[in-house]
């Protein structure tokens, strides 16, 4: 056997091996009491929109696609849902003081006024998740407006 | 007897290059130190003034690096943030101060953090210092400082909805726009040690 072959075998085989370490999921399956549907006024369309593009990444329970079978993708991804959860939960949004919901609020309008997120190499496998000018101009009002809610209703 | 010479050369410069290498990283290391040295606050004769000190010395040179356009000092003073929060001793407060400081504590840490962690991001790192800024005057009106302070506002920045900075001078230096804008703002309070 030459040394191309044996090493595309060696290549061939850590790919298999790999598919059988599968990461934990983020799959909870119920809404909590501290959901920010449940402790904000979010309009139905905003709930949406945050659903399809962003709740796999900052929530509790992630859709997870096929590609999430398939390694390393699905490591990749589920690096993503840990990195995104400690920035921003929207599950436990409730849970926040607050100071930081306002802060989380102003970062949400900040990230879609600057095209941060959804990541990119999300969107390339999610084209369902790319938001429409409509669908930014929402959640951008909703988080103006929900910042202001908060601070009126202050302690 | 030429291969043997030609490796003796060979390994003669390897060696040397080394050396310079390791020459270089040792210099880099000492200016490091000085440098870092410089800009903590410890070289204040009255030391401890305030258990924050140390973050509102950080604070200020994040201020004064953004105010240069300089991301990469930005970074580094974020990252010293982080530091003096560390190291707060958060037993020895009074009742309301550790209540407050616990309410700021977590979302300023990562203000400070995002900001060391997104050196060649300015504007990013801007988002997160108008938040840290607000953190800051809640820290800085309960704790005091050692040292009067003016509470700037820039009305421009934020889509024209405005924004605070705490600053040391009350000239103003804008840490929003950088040169881009430095004289934009207004000192709206003066903050008495
Ligand atoms: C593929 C996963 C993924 C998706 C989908 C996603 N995010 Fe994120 N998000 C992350 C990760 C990872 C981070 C932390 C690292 C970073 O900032 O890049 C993050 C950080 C954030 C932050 C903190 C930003 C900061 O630096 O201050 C906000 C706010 C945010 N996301 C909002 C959203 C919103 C709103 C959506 C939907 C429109 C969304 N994200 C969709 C993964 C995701
Ligand atoms: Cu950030």
């Amino acid at each position: 056997m030459s040394r191309i072959k044996k090493m595309l075998l060696a290549i061939l085989i850590i790919l298999i091996v790999i598919q059988f370490i599968q990461p934990a999921r983020n799959t909870s399956g119920q809404v909590l009491q501290t959901d920010i549907v449940k402790v904000s006024n979010v309009p139905q369309s905003v709930q949406t929109v945050l659903k399809t593009a962003c709740y796999d990444c900052h929530s509790n329970n992630t859709r997870y696609p096929w590609y999430a079978n398939v390694q390393p993708m699905g490591w990749l991804l589920a690096r993503h849902v840990k990195e995104g959860k400690t920035e921003l939960n929207f599950s436990e949004f409730g849970a926040y003081s607050t100071r930081r919901q306002a802060n989380k609020l102003r970062a949400i309008e900040n990230t879609i006024k600057d095209g941060t997120m959804p990541l990119s190499s999300y969107l390339l496998l999610h084209k369902d998740a790319r938001l429409t000018e409509t669908d930014k101009k929402e959640i951008i009002n909703w988080a103006l407006q929900a910042k202001d809610n908060l601070e009126q209703n202050k302690p | 007897m030429k291969t043997i010479a030609i490796a003796l050369m060979m390994s003669s410069v390897v060696f040397t290059a080394c050396d310079n290498g390791n020459n270089k990283s040792d210099e880099n290391a000492e200016t490091n130190k000085r440098s870092a040295s410089e800009t903590t606050p410890s070289s204040n004769p009255n030391a401890e003034a305030t258990p924050i000190e140390g973050i509102v010395s950080g604070y200020l040179s994040l201020k004064n690096a953004l105010a240069n356009d300089n991301s990469k000092d930005a970074a580094n003073a974020g990252n010293a943030i982080v530091e003096a929060m560390n190291k707060i001793d958060k037993s020895s407060l009074t009742e309301d101060r550790m209540k407050l400081y616990a309410d700021v504590e977590e979302d300023a840490k990562e203000h400070a953090e995002h900001i060391g962690s997104n050196a060649g991001n300015i504007k990013h790192q801007r988002e997160h210092f108008d938040m840290l800024s607000k953190d800051m005057y809640d820290l800085v009106k309960s704790f005091g400082t050692g040292q009067t302070l003016y509470h700037a506002f820039c009305p421009m920045y934020n889509d024209n909805k405005g924004a605070y900075w705490i600053s040391e001078t009350k000239e103003i230096k804008n840490p929003y726009f950088g040169k881009e804008m430095p004289t934009c703002g207004e000192v709206k309070e003066e903050i008495k040690q």
